[in-house]
């Protein structure tokens, strides 16, 4: 944890924004604490005759209505707003981050406390409850600020509590518990660690606003006026605007200035935050990267046997790359050549990070942002798809080349009936009404063997099963009646017991509407199942290809032997595989 | 659902009784001679003495409130002590202009901000960077600062708006275009930031999920998949803000308000708060907590209606 | 009376309101009819809209709009017949008589008479106006018949002709006395009536001509509105929208700003800008007892100096709270102290006050200049000033309670020294808090009180001397006030008042 704290520490010196931010603001603080060094007069020496003037020698930023210089006033005034915005920070802080944590951790009372207490103080408009106690309580800005920070502690509440709610569960802290730590111990050392990032970027934001504030209301005229203020200064200059327009720029350029410095030291935070939790961050070139070389390497090709359909699908020397942060690119398929004819059902068969599912997204067009394809084509029914704009992708997907995903559950949208993700694309691609695309859809549902099919309609992604789920994914990808189908590992992610039925389910679909398909697997069972042709992909490339029957009957690649032989029998425990890495990974983040 | 929002409701309930209370004690212990306030300085001491009896302020605090109360709830909230209009009267007729304020600059900002944060979360790169900029600058500037750049320009030099005043909107639509628009711009540039942030980091992370893939490979044209399926899914946390950001536009109107001379209850709220007027100051609260309690069941509603899993908790 | 000009809100000026007077008449020569609209700006709202809760001074216009009073003022301050057609005094100037116009009546269908009027005066001296002590002397309003009111005094007032042509002598239907609705639906005989629908209270006044008014040369035009403008940004982005015809200028500062919109400013000086200083007796500062030391506050003040920077200028230097109409303005006496800070040291030294402290209240976003020149100025002879603030609200209660020793402020210069005295220095003065006594201002107040107009005349004199020097204020400069127009309406500025007088507003010519 500490290594990762000063990593970030010292990631974020090297953000722009971050130490540009970060600078401004220690000089802020600096010329509060040095102001009475760096001013050139005393900030309340008023001076008839030269009120309102302008930038001159003796006074580099003019004077103000009272003839005080304004320099000095506006370096005295930054000690005014440094200590209020510290006040603010501080009892906002302690007492947000305090009750989030109790509330988190202990949970029952605490939480309803702290939630009914937080809508409280979150439904009242902040300036008018300060007017009111400004009213009460006199003109003193610390005693309205203090208030402020009571009233914006909810939003470090709620940080710190959902931080913390979600921790409570987490396993690490019920060994805690278990190997007899105290709760405060607990809560010290690992739920605060949790919590300290989020709390950091809001105080940033917090102190910005605490700013904003404060000047307001000096602006409104409910400050002391004897105290130099930024609020206090806005409002002289906007009461003299007409005669010295100059004065309102200054306070102005303090209190934005503060201000944005502070929003995008948050920021900063933020985006450096991400960097260290996430993926690095993906560049989206739209262009090819230049400078690929791809080698070739040979394939093992056994001979063809009678193939009927006509050719749907043909990749030529494809290779896929991603972009890496220091501008290189990284292949993760290379020189990948196949063909997938009409009514023909071609396996890709390979470990994971082989780059089988990298090549049917590529197929598709649909790599994760920072992927292209670097070289080769891929033609389908004529045209290369490689080269075609998005328009005309999408008209081609869903209606020509269909895609059946791995996970049901996470490829619906949540947030619509499943009925209304069958009918949308079908409405799209096929114009048909509202009425007869939901009857076509329950046709369909019927047709993939779901046993309801008015419920499954009207029903969200999260009321139905896994199995029921990729059924309807299933349904969707037909209904626009497809000539090719890209599944990948469709089963994978069901149940052994409903695999069978889902792998049943797509052959009968496939031989009644003679599709082609590209299936990407890593089981030589639903090869054997279900293709006609499989090519054996490793490390990104094809090391053999031909019809099943023959593959399957003499595998001539090591590597093939190697699979076929790394099929439970009663043989013993294999060792590593030849030529590949035990982790098996082209890079990370990239999936097979 | 039903009791979902009986359950809101009752809550809301408490929540406005218990800000009324609070309210309430905060300002009699302001203390000062309401009395004399209200006779000025030449009213003799009789005066004032009958003055305050006269306002019921020589009774215990906690029966003042108690009054007050029941008045309240039968819709009577008394006469101003300042100005002897009924209070129900000064609300309702400034109420409905304020609400077109900050209603309006909710509308424009959530529009405005979907844009931005669309935009940052799509394309990215300088794009991106662009809109966080002009975010944090909205947020930044203070919102009168802008009003008065926008009056300066747009309504005196290109003479485009009224710079003051307000025309009712039955009465004169175009009237009152000009009249509003200059403020309802000056006050949405503030909370266009926040949302926009919000919309754009659950845009990205809502653009990275496997079901974005499905609907492309579906063939669905990519605004659709944006606006009609991400946007949905992503929209929660930006409409949580956007509730947030409605009630501190409240606040913005009390100074927006001033500037533009527009009769709406921001107007009031300096004045009363600051004389005292207790019964007037006891209606803005209310109201006030009422339309906060309202726009967030409202709030609620809308994120049930977008987010099914919601409607079940 | 502190008198509302840009230096105190709604709150303060609701309770205070100011009084003038004069002589000559003056009827603005008009087309008569009404037709066309005009809107003018105001600074406050009504502080009530019954009679007897009526305020004056910024008020006026919009109390004239609706009622009318028993007695007119001409710009220079002469009073003029209007509901009243004549008066007289008796030997003792304790009882007045005037004869009364019987043919008006209110614009609910009642009659105006003397009976009416009478009950009006009670009720204004009983009510809650701001300034219904005018009428404190008062014993006694009645009816001898349907057209004669006789009014009876426990002592001479010799402003009272001219409270009579204020809030004092609003005239409200009796029928209307004590309607729910009294304080916001005015029932008067004035020459508009207000349109409750279309008003927006606290905002803007819409008002329609009333078309049984009996002055119809007076009423000008057939729709007025009357717009609440606050801050002085709103009123010059007013002005330069062309939103309204006329306004008084809040802020003088943005004279330039409204010329180069075309308006064009008329000017005239009301009020005295200084320290008033209201503990001569010395209870809370003992220094101030000393006529010595008060004058050295006036020697270390550059008023030149104070008159720039608060007023860019827009005044007059003085020394002395009697404007220059009075009977008792002195030349001499109006310049009567120079800038000297060498000579305020000297003073104070004599005096045996070489140094010492006074707390005096600040009211956020009012005279914030001048209460930091005036530190600096104190400062640079001896005397520390440190301020406390003060909510806007509290400040008269403040200073009328006695709780500080002196104070930056501004307050109307009344043409009669009756008023001023009776309002600033005689024992029982408004602002006299400290209730310093001083025989010499008693009794020559007496005599301004009792005496023929030529020996009133001369005690003013002497007053107006005696004060000045022995430094009982500290006036800075008298101040200018403003009042902008366009070329549709043309403007008196009333002698004594905040604002001209609606009467005498009318359409400019060509």
């Amino acid at each position: 944890m500490t290594a990762t704290r000063s990593g970030l520490w010292r990631r974020l010196l090297k953000n722009p924004t971050g130490i540009g931010s970060l600078l401004f603001l220690v000089l802020v603080v600096l010329s509060a604490v040095f102001a009475p060094l760096l001013a050139p007069h005393d900030p309340d020496t008023a001076s008839a005759y030269d009120t309102l003037g302008g930038p001159s020698g003796a006074h580099w930023l003019g004077n103000d209505s009272s003839g005080h210089d304004v320099l000095s006033r506006l370096l005295f005034a930054t000690r005014l707003s440094v200590t209020l915005t510290a006040e603010t920070l501080l009892i906002a802080a302690v007492l947000g981050i305090v009750a989030g944590l109790v509330a988190g951790y202990y949970g029952k009372v605490f939480e309803t406390v702290g939630t009914a207490t937080t809508s409280l103080l979150q439904a009242l408009p902040a300036i008018v409850v300060l007017l009111a106690v400004k009213s009460v309580l006199g003109p003193s800005d610390f005693v309205a600020m203090a208030v402020f920070g009571v009233l914006i502690a909810p939003a470090f509440y709620r940080v710190v509590y959902s931080a913390v709610s979600a921790v409570r569960g987490e396993l690490y802290v019920d060994a805690a518990r278990v190997s007899g730590l105290s709760d405060p111990r607990i809560i010290t050392r690992h739920v605060l660690t949790v919590v300290r990032a989020p709390a950091i970027i809001l105080a940033a934001n917090i102190a910005g606003i605490a700013v904003a504030i404060s000047a307001g209301l000096d602006f409104l005229g409910l400050g002391d006026p004897s105290i130099p203020s930024w609020g206090g200064m806005l409002n002289d200059g906007f009461t003299n605007i007409f005669t010295q327009p100059l004065l309102v720029l200054w306070p102005s350029l303090a209190i934005g200035l503060t201000c944005v410095a502070f929003a995008l030291l948050g920021n900063a935070l933020r985006d450096e935050l991400e960097r260290v939790d996430g993926a690095p961050t993906r560049r989206r070139g739209k262009k090819r990267p230049a400078g690929v070389t791809v080698q070739s390497a040979p394939v093992i090709v056994h001979d063809d046997d009678v193939r009927t359909g006509t050719e749907l699908l043909s990749v030529r020397h494809l290779s896929v790359g991603y972009g890496l942060p220091d501008g290189s690119v990284k292949t993760v398929v290379e020189d990948v050549a196949l063909t997938v004819r009409r009514g023909e059902v071609h396996g890709l068969i390979g470990e994971s990070g082989s780059g089988k599912t990298q090549t049917a997204f590529s197929i598709l067009r649909l790599l994760p942002s920072g992927g292209q394809i670097v070289a080769g084509s891929i033609t389908f029914e004529g045209k290369d798809l490689a080269g075609l704009s998005a328009k005309e992708m999408a008209a081609i997907r869903g209606k020509r080349i269909a895609y059946i995903p791995q996970e049901p559950m996470s490829n619906l949208d949540p947030s619509f009936t499943i009925g209304s993700q069958l009918t949308e694309p079908m409405r799209i691609h096929l114009g048909l009404s509202k009425a007869a695309a939901k009857a076509r859809a329950l046709e369909l549902l019927a047709r993939v063997g779901i046993p309801q099919p008015e419920r499954t309609f009207a029903a969200y992604p999260h009321e139905v099963s896994g199995g029921m789920a990729q059924r309807v994914l299933i349904a969707g990808a037909v209904s626009c009646d497809p000539e090719l189908l890209i599944a990948d590992e469709p089963t994978t992610a069901l149940d052994v017991t409903v695999q069978a039925e889902v792998l049943d389910l797509l052959r009968d679909l496939q031989r009644e509407r003679q599709l082609g398909v590209l299936l990407v697997t890593h089981n030589f069972g639903v090869v054997a199942d279900l293709c006609d042709r499989v090519s054996v992909m490793r490390s990104g490339r094809i090391v053999e290809t031909g019809p099943v029957r023959s593959i399957f009957a003499d595998p001539r690649h090591e590597y093939t032997r190697s699979l076929f032989d790394s099929v439970l029998s009663d043989t013993e425990a294999r060792g590593a595989l030849p030529g590949v890495t035990s982790s098996g990974t082209l890079g990370e983040g990239v999936t097979a | 659902m039903l009791r979902f929002v009986l359950r809101r409701l009752a809550s809301g309930v408490v929540l406005i009784v218990v800000i009324t209370a609070a309210t309430f004690f905060l300002l009699h212990a302001a203390g000062g001679n309401v009395a004399r306030r209200v006779l000025g300085q030449e009213a003799t001491e009789d005066t004032v003495v009958q003055k305050t009896h006269e306002l019921g302020l020589d009774r215990p605090v906690l029966t003042q409130f108690g009054d007050w109360l029941s008045h309240a709830v039968h819709g009577d909230f008394g006469t101003s002590w300042f100005t002897s209009q009924p209070v129900s009267e000064a609300i309702t007729s400034r109420l409905q202009v304020t609400l077109e304020l900050v209603i309006g600059a909710t509308l424009v900002s959530g529009i405005v901000a979907v844009a931005l944060g669309v935009l940052a979360a799509t394309r990215r790169g300088w794009i991106d960077r662009l809109v966080q900029l002009l975010a944090v600058l909205g947020f930044a500037i203070p919102n009168f600062l802008v009003a008065l750049a926008l009056v300066t320009v747009f309504a005196i030099q290109l003479k485009l708006f009224k710079p003051t005043g307000y025309a009712d909107l039955a009465d004169d639509p175009a009237g009152w275009l000009a009249t509003v628009t200059l403020p309802i711009i000056a006050l949405s540039i503030g909370s266009i930031a926040g949302v926009a942030q919000q919309i754009r980091g659950s845009m990205i992370d809502a653009l990275d999920r496997d079901y974005v893939r499905t609907l492309r490979s579906r063939g669905l044209p990519e605004s659709r998949v944006v606006y009609k399926h991400v946007l949905r899914n992503a929209s929660g946390p930006g409409l949580a803000m956007l509730a947030i950001q409605f009630v501190g536009l409240l606040g913005g109107a009390v100074i927006i308000e001033q500037i533009f001379a527009i009769p709406g209850l921001g107007q009031v709220s300096v004045g009363a708060t600051s004389q005292g007027d207790v019964p007037l100051v006891m209606g803005l609260v209310l109201v006030t907590a009422v339309v906060v309690v309202t726009v967030n069941l409202v709030v609620d509603l809308l994120q049930g209606f977008l987010n099914p899993k919601v409607r079940l908790s | 009376m502190i008198r509302s000009s840009r230096l105190f809100t709604v709150a303060l000026v609701a309770g205070l309101g100011l009084a003038g007077c004069g002589g000559g008449s003056s009827s603005a020569t008009s087309s008569g009819g009404a037709a066309g609209s005009v809107v003018l700006g105001s600074l406050v709202q009504p502080t009530s809209y019954a009679a007897n809760g009526a305020g004056w001074a910024n008020e006026a216009l919009l109390q004239q709009a609706v009622y009318d009073s028993l007695l007119h003022a001409d710009p220079d301050g002469k009073i003029v017949p209007w509901l009243a057609t004549e008066w007289s005094w008796n030997d003792t100037k304790t009882v007045l008589t005037l004869k009364l116009r019987t043919d008006v009546t209110f614009t609910d269908g009642t009659k105006f008479d003397a009976d009416a009027a009478a009950q009006n005066l009670l009720r204004f001296r009983d009510g809650t106006a701001p300034n219904k002590s005018f009428l404190a002397a008062m014993t006694d309003a009645k009816a001898v018949d349907a057209g004669t009111l006789q009014i009876t005094l426990k002592e001479p007032d010799p402003a009272l002709l001219t409270y009579l042509t204020q809030a004092a002598g609003l005239m409200e239907s009796p029928k209307h006395f004590g309607a729910a609705d009294e304080k916001t639906n005015p029932v008067g005989t004035g020459p508009y009536v207000l349109d409750t629908g279309k008003t927006v209270v606290g905002s803007s006044y819409v008002y329609t001509a009333n078309p049984n008014y009996f002055a119809k040369d007076k009423q000008h035009w057939k729709n007025l509105t009357i717009k609440v403008i606050s801050t002085p940004a709103t009123e010059v982005n007013a002005i330069k929208g062309g939103q309204i015809d006329g306004m008084n200028v809040i802020d003088s500062s943005t004279v330039a700003q409204i010329k180069g919109a075309g308006y064009t400013v008329v000017d005239h000086e009301l009020d005295w800008s200084g320290l008033a200083i209201f503990d001569r007796g010395g209870k809370l500062v003992p220094a101030l007892k000393e006529p010595k030391v008060r004058q050295a506050i006036s020697y270390a003040v550059d008023r030149a100096g104070m008159l720039k920077a608060a007023a860019q200028g827009n005044g007059t230097v003085t020394s002395s709270v009697f404007p220059t109409y009075s009977p008792g303005f002195d030349p001499a006496v109006d310049q009567y102290y120079t800038y000297d800070a060498a000579k305020a040291k000297q003073l104070l030294a004599e005096a045996g006050y070489p140094s010492f402290t006074m707390t005096l209240p600040q009211v956020t976003g009012f005279g914030q200049v001048q209460n930091d020149l005036l530190k600096q100025y104190l400062g640079a002879v001896g005397i520390t000033v440190k301020y406390v603030t003060v909510p806007v609200n509290n400040i008269i209660t403040d200073l009328l309670a006695g709780k500080y020793p002196a104070a930056n402020f501004q307050l109307q210069e009344d043409p009669t020294a009756w008023q001023e005295a009776n309002f600033l220095l005689t024992t029982n003065a408004t602002f006299n808090p400290f209730k310093v006594a001083d025989p010499t201002v008693d009794g020559l107040v007496k005599t301004i009180q009792t005496g023929s107009d030529a020996e009133a005349a001369a005690a003013t004199k002497e007053l107006n001397k005696y004060v000045t020097e022995q430094g009982f204020m500290a006036p800075y400069y008298r101040l200018k006030g403003f009042w902008a127009q366009n070329g549709k309406i043309s403007a008196h500025p009333q002698v004594g008042n905040a604002t001209p007088y609606l009467y005498n507003i009318t359409p400019a010519k060509g």
